[in-house]
């Protein structure tokens, strides 16, 4: 990246306002994704980025309306792409802050193809999934996270598939950060983004993020009253095992950091092959034929 | 059965049932999503299948399998979602099943917006995924077509063994109007090549691959013989007031209502004006068109995209007489005044 506005670079301390674009939220009133939004503002802000070394990444749908919404760096791009579109930005700009911001239906249902494999990756990045177990965008049809017996306007009859987990799913798929948060949270939530923005590696968090128009207010109701913070029980994040346990709680819906590894991201692996690449050049043809001559 | 007002995407499941469609895979997308929903409530009560498929490519490849097992199935959405099927539906065709493939067509390129275009054009009647492959392509101007047309091309992709499109506008997806539903026509034919798990047809195969060079091209000749059967049997058309018209407008889908209308109020003006609709946009009515250059100055034709058809009807005139064009994009829909004042102006000139 070019350091021509050096100048405005140091000790500024951003606020919350810098982040705001000039186009206003259309979500509905009551919308999650508003409480995500306000964190991620805060976030960005306590982060001191300056908003051009961000680039947040998003699919289609209601949630991934939210880079126009930020005044960084932002490609709203296409339904499900939103991981190898931000693998190829972080790719062209390891030094730039990505993030990618979608629904359920995004990330886990046409998009899950692409999950598994930037989390085995573990490309340097946070991935924010606001899932409300619905297509909104599309006016309430039946999503990956939904849950049995859910009728929407593509389940008349109740659902009768098994919901997408997406906590655990991430955790066995090799992210490197796991979390959920409750987007009616807020201090909760731009904590969480913070620390996720700053782990080296793929962060992913869940954050439950009702839809009001949908799913009615009994969603919301549903997620304050069946929510608990790992902290409060004393939940070590770097134990997979414990990290599966306690994202399955019988107790109810876990929130917090779930699970945390130690990993080389997948843009410092890539440096260090092709410094060995450099190194070492792919052998001229001749000494590879020369290998087959008796 | 009375007639019942109803929106255009819901009369093409009830058109899809009335054929005796046995399956439906889909995913969300606007304004083809009324297609899916209605899907999810009929199908089940008829004792068919409705799966809310991952993705397009799980739709389109679930169809495939449907197809292949000998079942009448199909699959609906709109431009960005037909575009991620291509690569089954170019599959199906070389594995040559039979499909159904409802495209209600919105803005673009790329997400464009969810307002009516026709600008599928080329990747629905070219062929759009990769190979030498053709698609009938059918396309309605009203709730009543889409449910008719829709039964028609159940037929069509059974007695060709081919996919086969209805492409409309999301106008036409997404108006109401009222619609007499005709009798079940289940005339399905016998599918001796079907893979149905029985000790007959154990010995099918479903595949599109063909490793030899002869025998690939073989079967590409095979397949373009059909095309060429289609061409010669297939064409669909709506003549209006064309047998003493000076000059044609042409146009398919929602904008055909809107020429109609024009047609009509510059006949009243004494302008000798006529429409032709193709109801196969493949195949295309090419030689109703050439025949016309023998009585018309000139045609115009008129799209809800930058100038797709156009090309159709300009091969088809051979530049005998001049083929003008008006196209309008990003959701807005050409009006009557607007028709009039084209054609005016041009005569004027």
């Amino acid at each position: 990246m070019t350091e021509t506005n050096v100048a405005d670079k140091p000790k500024t301390q951003f606020k919350v306002k810098d982040y705001k674009s000039d186009t206003k939220p259309i979500w509905c009133p009551g919308c999650g994704d508003f409480g995500v939004l306000a964190s991620l503002y805060q976030a960005l802000a306590k982060l001191n980025l300056p908003s051009h070394e961000v680039a947040i990444i998003s699919g289609i749908g209601c949630s991934s309306r939210l880079p126009g919404y930020v005044a960084t760096y932002g490609f709203n791009a296409v339904h499900g792409r939103i991981l190898p579109i931000a693998t190829g930005v972080k790719m062209a700009s390891p030094e730039i802050t990505v993030i990618g911001t979608g629904g359920d239906g995004d990330g886990f249902s046409i998009g899950m193809g692409h999950v598994p494999h930037a989390a085995r990756r573990n490309v340097d990045m946070t991935y924010i999934v606001m899932d409300n177990e619905i297509y909104g965008l599309t006016k309430g049809q039946l999503s990956p996270t939904a849950h049995v017996g859910d009728v929407t306007k593509t389940s008349a009859y109740g659902s009768i598939e098994r919901p997408v987990e997406p906590v655990d799913l991430m955790i066995n798929v090799g992210a490197s950060f796991v979390a959920r948060a409750n987007a009616g949270d807020p201090k909760q939530m731009a904590d969480l983004i913070v620390q996720a923005i700053q782990h080296k590696g793929f962060a992913f968090i869940d954050a439950l993020s009702p839809c009001r128009t949908f799913r009615g207010i009994e969603q919301k109701k549903f997620i304050n009253a069946n929510t608990f913070k790992v902290e409060d029980h004393d939940h070590d994040p770097s134990d997979k095992r414990k990290a599966l346990d306690i994202a399955d709680s019988q107790e109810g819906i876990s929130t917090g950091l779930l699970y945390v590894e130690e990993r080389p991201p997948y843009d410092e692996l890539y440096k260090d092959l092709r410094d060995r690449a450099t190194q070492k050049p792919v052998p001229e043809i001749q000494d590879i034929l020369q290998r087959y001559i008796p | 059965m009375a007639k019942m007002l109803i929106k255009g995407n819901e009369a093409i499941v009830k058109g899809a049932l009335l054929a005796g469609c046995e399956a439906y895979f889909g995913y969300p997308i606007t304004p083809a999503s009324e297609i899916a929903e209605a899907a999810s409530v009929y199908f089940p009560e008829v004792g068919g299948t409705f799966l809310q498929a991952e993705s397009e490519v799980g739709a389109i490849n679930m169809v495939y399998g449907a197809a292949g097992a000998g079942q009448r199935v199909m699959t609906a959405s709109s431009s960005p979602g037909i575009s991620l099927k291509q690569e089954g539906v170019s599959y199906i065709a070389g594995s040559e099943l039979p499909a159904v493939i409802v495209d209600i067509m919105r803005g673009g390129p790329g997400l464009g917006n969810i307002a009516p275009e026709q600008s599928d054009y080329n990747q629905v009647v070219k062929g759009g995924g990769h190979g030498n492959y053709k698609t009938i392509a059918l396309a309605p101007n009203s709730a009543q077509e889409m449910c008719d047309l829709t039964m028609l091309a159940f037929e069509l992709a059974d007695k060709y063994r081919n996919p086969v499109y209805v492409v409309a506008d999301g106008f036409i997806g997404q108006m109401m109007e009222p619609v007499e539903f005709p009798k079940p026509n289940r005339n399905i034919p016998e599918k001796p090549w079907a893979v149905k798990g029985t000790a007959e047809t154990s010995d099918n195969l479903i595949s599109s691959i063909e490793l030899d060079p002869d025998d690939l091209e073989e079967h590409n000749r095979k397949m373009q013989r059909k095309y060429q059967e289609m061409r010669e049997s297939e064409v669909r058309y709506q003549a209006y007031h064309c047998d003493d018209a000076e000059i044609i407008l042409i146009g398919f889908g929602i904008v055909s209502r809107v020429i109609q209308s024009a047609v009509d109020e510059l006949r009243a003006q004494g302008v000798k004006v006529g429409m032709l609709r193709p109801i196969t946009l493949f195949p295309f009515p090419s030689d109703v068109i050439r025949q016309y250059t023998d009585q018309v100055s000139k045609f115009w034709v008129m799209e809800l995209n930058n100038g797709q058809m156009v090309d159709d009807v300009r091969l088809a005139v051979e530049n005998r007489v001049p083929v003008k064009f008006h196209g309008r994009m990003g959701g807005n829909v050409v009006g009557t005044d607007e028709i009039i004042e084209k054609v005016l102006e041009e005569e004027s000139a």
